[in-house]
C-alpha cells in the first residue's frame, strides 16, 4: 500500500476541517456548561460548576430528566422485546408477506417525525392517554423497534440453522431453544438495539413536544421551551449530558463491534483438522 | 436448573426388549409440484444399521428430516416402535440426530453439550456431569469435557456430537452425512468406530450418505434412492453384486455394461445374446424392462484360454496401469471398451499393448439388469 500513502495523507488533511465542522459546534456546549455566568455565554468568562450543581438541584430540570429516563426505559424494553422477537421469528423462514412485515417493522425509520407526532397526538387524545410519560415512551418504542430489529437480525446472520434443529431433537422446547440457542447469539444484538433505542428516545423532540404535558416534559422539550424565555446555562448542562450519553453509547457500541470481530476471527467455521 | 426432578429418564430404566424400529409407510413430500420423496416405504429393524444412499437431490436427507420431525409429510405416516409419530414435535421423538455440521452449541463446553439433552429431561447437575463424562469416555474423549467446540478438531467435534446424540438413550440414531467434512483417513477411522459403537449398543441407525464406500462398509442394509424413490435395497454385497438397473450398477462402483437381448430366463439364470461377445449365461433376478444389459464388475473379468470358458470375448489391450495392489487394464473387446481389474503387480496374461487377449466371466458374477430409459 506504499504508493497509496500520499492519497491517504491528502484525504486525512481534507477530512480534518470536515471533522471540525461536524464536531466542534457540539463540543461548544461543554465549556458553556461550566460557565460562571448566569446566561449562556461563549467563550465562558470564568469557570464554575455552579450551573451543573444548579441543574441537579432544580426541581423542574430533575423532573424533565426523570421523564426522559422513564420514556426511554419504556421505549427500550418494548423495542428490544418486539424487535428481537420479530427478528428471531423472521429468521430463516420464507413465506409470502415476509417482505411486507419487514417493511412495516422498518417503516418508522422512514416516516417523517412530524407526521408520526401528529398521528400519535391524535391517537392518544382519542384513547384518553394524556398527561403522563407513558404515551411518549410508547411512541418512542415505535421509533426504536426498527433499530432493535436490525441489530438482532444482524447478529442472527451467523447462526447455524442446524443448531435450532439440533436443540429440538435433543428435547428442547420453544422456550429452551430461545434460551440456549438464540439468546447467546443475539445478546450483542440486543445490547446494541437497547443502546440505539435509548439514544433514539433520549433526544427525540418532535413527538415529545406534541405529547408533552406539565407532568410529562422530557429533557429536550424543556430545553426547547426554556431557551425561548431565559438563556440559563442549565440548558448547556443538559446538552452536555445528552452529548456525553450519546458518546458513551457510541463507545460501548464500538467496543462490542471490535470484540465480536475478534471473536469471529478466533472462530473459523471449520476448525483446523487434527488427528482425532 | 434448580427444579427438582420428577421425571426419570428412560436411560436408567432397564429396558430389555429391543426397541428402535422405524417404519415409513407411503411417505410423500411435495415442494410445490415437485415430489422430493415419493411414495416411500422403508423400515429399520431394532438394532439394524440402514443407509439411505443416493446422489444429492435424491430425497435421502428429506426422508431423514421427516423421521426426525423437521419436515412435515405431505402424505403417509412414520412409526417409531409401532407408534405413529406424525403429530409429535422433534423434541418428543426421542431420536439422537447427528448433523453434517455437528451443530454443537458454541457457547457450551463439550460436557455441557453432552449434558444438554439430560438437562432438557430434568436430570440434575451432578448426575448430568457424570453421565456426560461417561458418554465422552465412550467416544474416546475422556477428560476433554471442559473444552469448547472451537478448541476441538473436526473429528473431536464429531465425537462430541455422537456422544450427545447417544447420552439420553434414544430409540434410534439418525446420522446425516456426519463424515462429509472429515479427511479420508479420519473418515475411515470414524466409520469403524461408529460401526463398533452401534454394534456394542445394539442401537438402530438410519444413516444418510452419498458416499458408496461409506455405505458399503458400515451398513447392514443399503437403500439406494434416486429422485425421491427407492431404486433398490438389500445387503451391501447383494446390491453391489446384483444391481437391478444400470444406474445402480454405475452408482455403486465401476462396472462394464454389455447390451444384450434375452433369449431365455429361468431359475435365476438367463441366456443372453451379447452380439460380438456371443451367447452367454448370466445371473438373473427377474427385473423387467424394455432394454437389458449385462453388468460385469472389473474385478470379475479375467483372462482365459480361448476354448476353456463358456462366457467370453476376444479383443486387444488398450492400456495397462499398475495401481499398487491391482492392475487396471483397458481392453477393446467385442466392439466396445471394457475395464478389467487384475490382482497382483505383474500381469500374467497379456503380452503388452495391442496384444490379443480373451476375457471371460463366470455366470454367478455377471448380472442381467434393466437399462433405464
Amino acid at each position: 500500500m506504499r504508493p497509496a500513502r500520499p492519497r491517504h495523507v491528502s484525504s486525512l488533511i481534507a477530512s480534518v476541517p470536515v471533522f471540525v465542522f461536524l464536531v466542534v459546534p457540539t463540543l461548544i456546549v461543554l465549556p458553556v456548561a461550566f460557565t460562571g455566568s448566569r446566561y449562556i455565554t461563549f467563550p465562558p468568562q470564568q469557570l464554575s460548576t455552579e450551573a451543573v450543581t444548579g441543574f441537579f438541584r432544580d426541581q423542574a430540570w430533575m423532573s424533565a430528566l426523570s421523564a426522559s429516563l422513564q420514556a426511554a426505559g419504556v421505549a427500550v424494553v418494548i423495542a428490544v422485546l418486539l424487535g428481537g422477537t420479530a427478528a428471531v421469528a423472521l429468521h430463516g423462514r420464507t413465506f409470502p408477506g415476509k417482505a411486507a412485515i419487514t417493511g412495516l417493522l422498518l417503516a418508522p425509520m422512514i416516516v417523517p417525525a412530524v407526521v408520526l407526532a401528529l398521528a400519535f397526538y391524535q391517537f392518544f387524545i382519542s384513547v384518553g392517554m394524556v398527561g403522563t410519560v407513558l404515551p411518549i415512551g410508547l411512541a418512542h418504542a415505535v421509533l426504536a423497534v426498527p433499530y432493535a430489529f436490525l441489530t438482532v437480525r444482524a447478529s442472527l446472520a451467523g447462526l447455524n440453522p442446524a443448531l435450532v434443529r439440533s436443540a429440538s431433537s435433543l428435547g428442547a422446547g420453544a422456550f429452551s431453544v430461545m434460551r440456549f440457542v438464540y439468546l447467546p447469539v443475539i445478546r450483542p444484538g440486543l445490547v446494541a438495539g437497547a443502546l440505539f433505542a435509548f439514544s433514539v428516545s433520549i433526544d427525540e423532540t418532535v413527538i415529545a413536544l406534541f405529547l408533552q404535558s406539565p407532568n410529562a416534559t422530557t429533557l429536550p422539550v424543556k430545553m426547547f421551551t426554556d431557551i425561548q424565555y431565559n438563556l440559563t446555562p442549565k440548558i448547556a448542562v443538559s446538552s452536555a449530558m445528552l452529548v456525553t450519553v450519546a458518546t458513551l453509547g457510541l463507545l460501548v457500541q464500538v467496543c462490542f463491534t471490535i470484540r465480536r470481530r475478534s471473536v469471529a476471527r478466533l472462530l473459523p467455521l471449520t476448525a483446523p483438522e487434527q488427528t482425532g | 436448573m434448580t427444579t427438582t426432578t420428577t421425571q426419570q429418564t428412560s436411560a436408567s430404566a432397564p429396558h430389555e426388549e429391543r426397541r428402535g424400529a422405524i417404519e415409513l409407510r407411503g411417505v410423500r413430500k411435495m415442494y410445490g409440484n415437485i415430489a422430493a420423496v415419493d411414495d416411500l416405504d422403508l423400515s429399520v429393524e431394532p438394532g439394524e444399521f440402514v443407509t439411505l444412499l443416493g446422489p444429492s437431490g435424491s430425497g435421502k436427507t428429506t426422508t431423514m428430516m421427516m423421521v426426525a420431525g423437521f419436515e412435515e409429510l405431505t402424505s403417509g405416516t412414520v412409526l417409531i416402535d409401532g407408534e405413529p409419530v406424525d403429530r409429535l414435535p422433534p423434541k418428543d421423538r426421542n431420536l439422537g440426530v447427528v448433523f453434517q455440521s455437528y451443530a454443537l452449541f458454541p457457547h457450551m463446553s463439550a460436557a455441557e453439550n453432552v449434558g444438554f439433552p439430560l438437562r432438557m429431561r430434568g436430570v440434575q447437575r451432578g448426575e448430568r456431569r457424570g453421565r456426560a463424562e461417561e458418554a465422552l469416555a465412550r467416544v474416546g474423549l475422556a477428560g476433554l469435557g471442559d473444552r469448547r467446540p472451537r478448541q476441538m478438531s473436526g473429528g473431536q467435534q464429531q465425537r462430541v456430537a455422537l456422544a450427545r446424540a447417544l447420552v439420553f438413550n434414544p430409540a434410534a440414531l439418525l446420522l446425516d452425512e456426519p463424515m462429509a467434512a472429515l479427511d479420508k483417513r479420519l473418515r475411515e477411522q470414524m466409520q469403524d468406530e461408529v460401526k463398533t459403537l452401534q454394534q456394542s449398543l445394539g442401537i438402530s441407525v438410519l444413516f444418510v450418505t452419498h458416499d458408496q464406500d461409506e455405505a458399503m462398509s458400515m451398513s447392514d442394509r443399503i437403500v439406494v434412492m434416486r429422485d425421491g424413490r427407492i431404486v433398490q435395497e438389500g445387503a451391501p454385497e447383494d446390491v453391489y453384486a446384483h444391481p437391478r438397473t444400470d444406474w445402480v450398477a454405475n452408482f455403486l462402483g465401476d462396472t462394464n455394461l454389455l447390451p444384450c437381448t434375452v433369449l431365455e430366463r429361468k431359475d435365476g439364470e438367463a441366456v443372453v445374446d451379447l452380439g460380438a461377445w456371443g451367447v452367454g449365461r448370466v445371473r438373473d433376478r427377474g427385473a423387467k424392462g424394455d432394454a437389458y444389459a449385462v453388468s460385469i464388475r472389473p474385478e470379475h473379468l479375467r483372462f482365459v484360454d480361448a476354448d476353456r470358458c463358456e462366457n467370453r470375448g476376444s479383443g486387444r489391450v488398450l492400456s495397462s496401469t499398475g495401481l499398487g495392489a491391482t492392475i487396471r487394464h483397458r481392453l477393446h473387446v467385442g466392439g466396445q471398451d471394457v475395464v478389467m481389474r487384475e490382482l497382483g503387480t505383474g500381469s500374467r496374461a497379456t503380452g503388452g499393448l495391442d496384444s490379443e487377449v480373451t476375457v471371460g466371466w463366470s455366470p454367478e458374477e455377471a448380472q442381467l439388469l434393466v437399462l433405464e430409459p
